[in-house]
């Protein structure tokens, strides 16, 4: 594992613990740096990162905090609270 | 690529604790806690105590300082591994220092050991059970955005 991999889970960790004592700020922070690395290194993020921030605002996205959830027609739709939606098919 | 002493300019810093051991102003240094920001120039530190809900986060800049970092140490971390240095930077006279330190703790049953990087010291306090290592760090090293630091701050052979 590279060390732009690491780095990437680290932040991943890093983000949902702010989001999960509110600083969202923060979080959006560490989403963006960890995207700019993935950038840079070329090794993209993996897909639980990709599905649990979102793609507009950069947030962490905790479900019932400041994302809905739903489902429907074989799909999971994500809402955040910044209107974005995020689709995608459930296995 | 773990994060060892050696990786520790190329590695993520967000997150891990730190202390301010000396700096250009005088009231940074003895600053503690753990980084929450990192830009190009500086770094956030919280030390916002546990005890009160409230927060606080300095921000301490990384040209003139030198940082103590926390690394927890797991097994296969390279405690074996001595890199000499070129005695050159003002670190190293803090890495001669505790090298003395750690040889005499060696004898009072302590297994401190010593990596080396050219500005970098660190030592291992397994001795009091801590787990963690200790990573002395000249803050100029670390000068760069956050993103490229992993790219830029490489390793190369001809060190």
């Amino acid at each position: 594992m590279s060390i732009a991999e690491e780095r990437i889970e680290r932040l991943h960790g890093l983000a949902r613990k702010a989001a999960a004592e509110g600083e969202y700020e923060r979080s959006r922070e560490y989403v963006r740096l960890a995207r700019r690395i993935a950038e840079r290194n070329r090794c993209g993020l993996p897909r639980s990162f990709q599905r649990s921030t979102c793609d507009t605002c950069d947030v962490y996205l905790r479900p019932g905090r400041n994302a809905r959830v739903r489902v429907h027609r074989g799909r999971v739709i994500v809402r955040c609270d910044c209107g974005e939606t995020k689709r995608y098919p459930f296995d | 690529m773990a994060l060892t002493p050696e990786t520790l300019t190329r590695h993520e810093l967000n997150g891990l604790h730190v202390e301010v051991v000396d700096a250009p102003n005088p009231d940074l240094v003895g600053i503690a806690g753990r980084v929450v920001v990192e830009t190009m120039q500086t770094l956030h530190v919280d030390v916002s105590d546990t005890s009160d809900g409230e927060t606080r986060v300095c921000q301490v800049p990384k040209q003139g300082s030198t940082l103590q970092f926390e690394i927890p140490s797991r097994d296969e971390t390279p405690a074996q591994r001595t890199d000499e240095a070129a005695d050159v930077e003002k670190a190293s006279g803090t890495a001669s220092k505790l090298r003395s330190e750690t040889a005499g703790g060696l004898e009072a049953s302590q297994s401190g050991r010593l990596a080396e990087e050219p500005s970098a010291a660190s030592r291992m306090s397994s001795g009091n059970c801590e787990g963690v290592a200790y990573v002395t760090v000249d803050g100029a090293r670390l000068l760069s955005r956050p993103a490229l630091r992993t790219e830029k701050a490489g390793d190369t052979t001809w060190r």
